[in-house]
């Protein structure tokens, strides 16, 4: 038995969910993945409840600290052991058996383990005091210890902790993809679905993986020179540039607006290669395999710069040629968003759908998906974006595509899930779970979204003005029933029963 | 001829949750009837040849360029930085300057004429913070990002129409008072 099938049946509750079926001879395909997939799910769970935390510290007026502490973590725990997690764990274990390799050596341990250890030490950083919000908001971190307001010790640790979640984003996780696509012997055994590169279904993984590298590697070289300058390893006078704010800033969104582009693209791929194995007729084809691949290279092309619109009112700073190229870049993602729409939709219509849970939770995603992207390019306009950037707006978009994206993880996971433990789903609780994540995170997104509108700001502990409160209780009552269908799903995996055909079968089936 | 108030509203915030729900209820209905359709009431293949979807995709994405081609060219006159261009022409300009500091601003002029166009400028001094202008309504009316150490200030330029009470908010979180870095201006009649 591998480490990883180990620690995941060693795992009270959780393990018990994920753990694999070690009968079929997958298990070089299924281990890392499952504990992956189970790793993400406990951070869920802290994550659901930090969510929760926020509106009731606002509604009943509790200490300003308590929502600024939740908020960094909650922001932190979601995006990256979550939701990150989840697409590793279920992307791995997709790519195992469409290229016919093990997912077993030292990367997908050390990914595994630079992204845990990694949120759990900066988790101690924030208990420790670090109230820095998911993106940092470089140099608040220096300048709160310099105030006082928290321990240099808790920039230190906090650091350490990003730093490895960045490893594992920037490096470990995206070196794995690549390996398995090009490198390795193909064995017959441990393929499932076959596909080449040509396939929508991998492009959009290959392409996301070295988007991270590329678009990760300035950070990298900040965050390592700002790092070993915390450590005293590098006198800070050496360090100065990457502790010059736009230097940050700019090596920051470079990567995280790349990091939720390469996102999108792999789950992109992953749901090209997912409908057509539900489609009624069995033919098993895309509409269109160019225009599905033509959506993918236009997200690509036009991503890699449109985070330009972080800066827009940063205006002269900024200057007005970067904001405009910006904005004309993020709407451009836009239009292959309005090519999968057709390619998507024209797939149904021609072979008909065998809907499940599965499938339509990978649709319903993606629908999310295309609202929190209508909101994107909205806001990335320079004139809606002087009046929504810093409002709720930002958060709704931010909540909005990280849930969308964990949505068509979750459905393509469903498919997967049977494959992974050898037990099987129950449809009834699986659509349960599809129709309340439906009205909580679209009520979530389209509230938050009228709060940026109404002027409400995101990252504020004081919504108790202006009327706002009221976006609040929404936002509290949506997030409710979505921490419900949340529970409802790990609920159905929990009572899942065993399938009596043979695993090796029924996965190639 | 096109009601040029229409469009005033259309780029606020208001009009920019309705300009995302234009573009994404649409979608739903039609994304809804479709999977609705093919998976419960027609289920079966329907015969048809990719040529003959080629029409409807040339239409739907020429729809969806010059939809986006059109949102953005009729924004252009209220970019805070285009119009500045124009108002020189006519009234000279204001000036207002700032600081923002953790966790308040030290603001030049906090009383302005209405009908005059002002230019803010305005530094952080320690690290990120917001300047984001709020009519007596509760909308945002602009909001400015400034980071310490740049070479130039973070600078728009606005003209006030109506008198009343502004209230200015950061809209970039800077730790754990953030919520209280507020002030305000007052726009009086012009004389
Ligand atoms: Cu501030």
């Amino acid at each position: 038995m591998s480490i990883a099938s180990t620690i995941v049946n060693g795992t009270p509750i959780f393990g018990k969910i994920f753990s694999v079926d070690r009968s079929t001879g997958l298990e070089e395909i299924n281990a890392w993945p499952a504990l992956m997939i189970m790793s993400s799910f406990v951070w869920l769970v802290v994550a659901g409840l930090l969510g929760l935390v926020m509106p009731t510290t606002q509604i009943f007026d509790l200490s300003t600290d308590h929502f600024y502490t939740t908020l960094t973590l909650h922001g932190a725990a979601l995006t990256f052991p979550f939701s990150f997690q989840l697409m590793m764990g279920v992307g791995l274990h997709r790519s195992g058996g469409c290229v016919g390799k093990a997912v077993t050596g030292w990367l997908p341990a050390l990914s595994w383990l630079s992204m845990n250890l990694g949120a759990a030490i900066l988790t101690v950083a924030v208990l420790m005091g670090l109230k820095v919000s998911v993106v940092v908001m470089f140099p608040l971190p220096l300048v709160g210890a310099q105030m006082g307001v928290w321990s240099m010790e808790s920039v230190i640790v906090g650091f350490t902790g990003i730093y490895l979640v960045l490893s594992c984003m920037i490096l470990w996780y995206p070196l794995l993809v690549l390996k398995m696509m090009f490198f390795g012997k193909k064995r017959a055994e441990l393929v499932l679905s076959e596909r080449s590169l040509n396939d929508p279904g991998m492009l959009g993984m290959l392409l996301a993986a070295v988007t991270l590298i590329l678009t990760g590697l300035p950070l990298v070289v900040v965050g390592t020179t700002l790092l070993l300058a915390l450590y005293k390893i590098l006198p800070m006078s050496l360090a100065a540039w990457a502790a010059e704010p736009v230097v940050f800033q700019y090596a920051f969104y470079l990567f995280a607006h790349n990091l939720m582009e390469a996102m999108a693209l792999m789950v992109s791929s992953a749901m090209y290669a997912t409908l057509p194995l539900y489609l009624a007729d069995g033919s098993r084809k895309l509409y269109s395999e160019k225009l599905a691949n033509l959506a993918l290279w236009i997200l690509l092309v036009t991503s890699v710069t449109s985070g330009l619109h972080h800066f827009i009112t940063f205006y002269p700073n900024q200057p007005a040629a970067l904001s405009y190229w910006g904005n004309i870049m993020s709407w451009g993602t836009g239009l292959g968003a309005a090519i999968s729409i057709f390619t998507v939709l024209a797939t149904i219509w021609q072979h008909g759908l065998k809907a499940g849970p599965g499938i339509i939770a990978v649709l319903v995603g993606w629908a999310l998906y295309i609202l929190d992207g209508a909101s994107a390019i909205v806001t990335s306009n320079i004139v809606w974006t002087y009046q929504l950037h810093g409002t709720m707006w930002q958060s709704g978009h931010f909540m909005t595509v990280i849930l969308a994206m964990s949505m068509m993880w979750m459905g393509v996971l469903y498919h997967h899930y049977p494959v992974l433990t050898g037990r099987k789903l129950d449809p009834a609780l699986g659509s349960l779970y599809v129709k309340m994540f439906t009205v909580g995170a679209f009520g979530a997104a389209i509230t938050m979204l009228a709060g940026g509108a109404a002027g409400m700001p995101r990252r504020f502990a004081a919504w108790n003005q202006e009327g706002w409160m009221i976006y609040g209780d929404l936002i509290m009552v949506f997030g409710l029933i979505l921490g419900a269908s949340f529970v409802v799903y790990l609920y159905n995996m929990m009572k899942s029963r065993e399938i009596s055909a043979p695993m090796g079968e029924l996965a190639r089936a | 001829m096109l009601d040029l108030r229409m469009l005033d509203y259309v780029y606020t915030g208001w009009g920019a949750f309705w300009a995302t729900m234009f573009m994404f209820v649409p979608f739903a209905l039609m994304a809804y009837w479709v999977i609705r359709r093919k998976s419960l009431v027609d289920t079966g293949p329907t015969g048809l040849q990719p040529s003959e979807f080629a029409p409807l995709e040339g239409i739907w994405l020429t729809f969806a360029f010059i939809f986006f081609v059109i949102a953005n060219l009729a924004s252009l006159k209220y970019i805070p930085w285009a119009a500045a261009s124009a108002s020189v022409n006519g009234e000279p300009e204001v000036q207002v300057d700032f600081t923002a500091k953790s966790w308040s601003y030290d603001i030049s002029n906090r009383q302005i004429e209405a009908g005059k166009p002002v230019r803010f400028s305005g530094r952080a001094s320690d690290t990120q913070h917001g300047f984001a202008v709020y009519h007596p309504d509760g909308r945002v009316l602009f909001t400015m990002l400034m980071m310490p150490n740049t070479a130039k200030p973070t600078s728009v330029v606005y003209t006030f129409t109506e008198p009343g009470k502004y209230k200015v908010r950061c809209l970039e979180y800077c730790g754990i008072a953030h919520h209280a870095m507020q002030d305000e201006l007052t726009v009086v009649k012009s004389h």
